[in-house]
């Protein structure tokens, strides 16, 4: 493959390269990443997305970036709002899977004293949903209000404070949602599944301030070393997987209607302005909302599990709420002109720079704050948007790690107890519903989470806040 | 030669699913899913069902019908323990199937399967009969 080093982060592979590109892609990576890059069709998806109408600007993609089905994980694709497509692949099929972190009052000594307490308490607390049901039991009328309100609904059923939806990307909830628009399956899928975690590379992990990089937006952030906090990562489970099911079988017979042909059927799109793509947007933000409310109630079930182990002097706040699946609708000076797009984030954060409108006001000198999380066991990152995103990559940056093996070579000769013994010798507490949770899941699946961040640091999309360590883990 | 193996996929799993008919490939398939899925050995053969589930191509016709199957093992609780008959009509696959209400206490889920993708989907005929590989998101 025929790649244009562009300086020692950034990288090129010409729109000339393959017949179809309607633009180049453009990557961001080190010399190091890029090795494990080249090692799986990542690239060459980004290849074909370079291939999708409307595009504007490169297909771009993230140092975590890693073989997805039609888009690569960790790829951004901007796609004229008018004249462009929308593709239920560029969101994928967990739609708003995204990070929310939690201030907690308590320094990491206090929490540690209790730790295992405290860890039983919110596996107890917190439904992973994987083999349950959760704790909400909704009518189709609550359903719906819940797929048009997002968080906000939580919040209005007493899950939460109003400062909560206040710091979520959107408020927790994309408006212009329709319930309407979404399959009877989809709901009865997700229905049972409101306020759960799933299962997967999701997880919920305590977690501690390790090192602040950046005194100013720590400080805006409200973090301080040696603090606890809790990271919450998870999507909108059976709902979101069936809406994007739904969404490609019709997309797939549209197409031909359309006239557009693709190198990849998972890649099926269609104009954003037809009946279709606008009827897909619409299910999409329903899924978007349902996953806030999910992680809006599991943040209230998480305070009760603090309260129960730290009595009633503990407090969790919310920091910050983000997705990394979803395709919104944004606008940007690209190449002096004004755009109107629809930016597509497959496994990407949105990462807006100081004094963006969409930020809240507590977080405008600092910037966005961007929560990106490690691999089990590793470490996360806080990081603050930069101007670079707005130039270079439609306002994004990367969504996690980033696999480097597959599930069973992750597990090959691994077990659930070893791993979770090893694991606590360094400090940290594991509780998964199933095995397979802990194996699959182990640190050596994933990159080096620090070298991707340092990518995206050094190629100033987002610079570096906070590194936060692990202390217990919750996995479905 | 087995009806199905898995493989390897870095974020996802895949299988390879072979048939002496097109028939027989796509209940291989399903029993491939089911498999990822859940220990298909713990499934009894109690209740009747029937589905169905139509494609522009014999592509679409498998993914639908790999997700039709998930559908009914996620969404209506159901797990297939036997496909009785499959058969093809216009575009459109049928299947009278046994097999018993999902019970999360004996049918422990191995992995939450997303869906059936068309990503890198094979579909052929070899000479010995019919094979696919399908990647499911995981």
């Amino acid at each position: 493959m025929d790649i244009e080093r562009i300086d020692d982060v950034r990288h090129r592979i010409p729109a000339d390269a393959r017949h179809g590109m309607k633009t180049d892609v453009r990557f961001f990576a080190s010399d190091a990443i890029l090795q494990h890059i080249r090692k799986d069709k990542s690239l060459e998806q980004a290849m074909n997305v370079a291939c999708l109408p409307g595009i504007v600007g490169s297909s771009l993609a993230m140092p975590d970036i890693h073989q997805g089905y039609g888009f690569p994980i960790g790829g951004v694709a901007a796609m004229d709002w008018h004249n462009g497509v929308v593709s239920p692949g560029g969101v994928g099929y967990d739609i708003n899977c995204g990070v929310r972190l939690v201030r907690v009052n308590l320094s990491e000594v206090e929490v540690r004293a209790r730790l295992k307490e405290l860890i039983d308490q919110v596996f107890r607390d917190v439904p992973c949903g994987v083999g349950g049901k959760g704790h909400f039991d909704v009518t189709e009328k609550q359903l719906n209000q819940v797929l048009e309100r997002g968080a906000q609904w939580m919040v209005e059923q007493g899950y939460g404070g109003e400062s909560d939806t206040m710091l979520c990307e959107e408020r927790g909830c994309l408006r212009e949602a329709d319930a309407s628009q979404v399959s009877a399956r989809a709901k009865e899928r997700g229905r049972p599944q409101i306020g759960t975690l799933g299962s997967g590379n999701h997880f919920l992990e305590i977690q501690f301030v390790e090192k602040i990089e950046a005194g100013d937006a720590a400080r805006d952030y409200g973090l301080k070393e040696g603090q606890v906090v809790v990271l919450i990562h998870s999507g909108s489970r059976g709902f979101g997987h069936q809406v994007c099911t739904d969404a490609l079988a019709e997309m797939g017979a549209a197409m031909k209607k359309y006239g557009i042909t693709l190198p990849d059927r998972q890649l099926a799109c269609v104009p954003i302005q037809s009946p279709e793509g606008q009827s897909y947007l619409k299910a999409m933000r329903a899924a978007a909302n349902f996953a806030w409310a999910n992680r809006q109630a599991m943040t209230h079930f998480l305070r009760g599990s603090f309260e129960r182990i730290f009595g009633k002097r503990v407090h969790l706040d919310l920091m910050y709420d983000v997705c990394h699946n979803i395709a919104k609708r944004e606008k940007y000076t690209w190449e002096g002109r004004p755009v109107d797009v629809l930016v597509h984030r497959k496994g990407a954060t949105r990462a807006f720079p100081p004094h963006h409108p969409e930020i809240p006001a507590e977080y405008c000198a600092a910037g966005q704050p961007v929560l990106i999380p490690g691999s089990m066991g590793t470490a996360s990152w806080v990081l603050a948007g930069c101007d670079g995103a707005m130039q270079e990559s439609f306002g994004s940056v990367c969504h996690g790690a980033g696999r480097l093996l597959s599930r069973n070579a992750a597990k090959a000769g691994r077990d659930a107890r070893e791993v979770q013994k090893e694991l606590e010798a360094r400090g940290i507490l594991v509780r998964s519903e199933t095995r397979d949770g802990i194996v699959e899941e182990v640190p050596e699946a994933y990159k080096d989470v620090d070298e991707v961040i340092d990518v995206v640091h050094r190629a100033g999309l987002a610079r570096k806040v906070a590194r936060l360590r692990p202390m217990g883990v919750i996995k479905g | 030669m087995a009806n199905f193996e898995l493989l390897e996929h870095t974020a996802d799993t895949g299988f390879r699913a072979r048939g002496e008919t097109p028939e027989e490939l796509f209940i291989h398939a399903a029993e491939a899913l089911i498999s990822v899925a859940l220990d298909p050995s713990r499934v009894d053969a109690f209740q009747p069902r029937q589905i169905s589930a139509s494609g522009a191509d014999q592509q679409e016709l498998l993914v639908n019908w790999l997700n039709e199957v998930l559908w009914l093992i996620d969404g209506e609780k159901f797990v297939p323990a036997r496909f009785e008959t499959l058969w093809f009509e216009d575009g459109t696959v049928f299947s009278q199937l046994l097999g018993e209400r999902r019970d999360d206490t004996k049918h422990p889920p191995r992995i939450v399967v997303k869906a059936a993708t068309f990503h890198q989907l094979r579909v052929a005929e070899t000479e010995s009969g019919w094979e696919a590989e399908v990647y499911l998101d995981i």
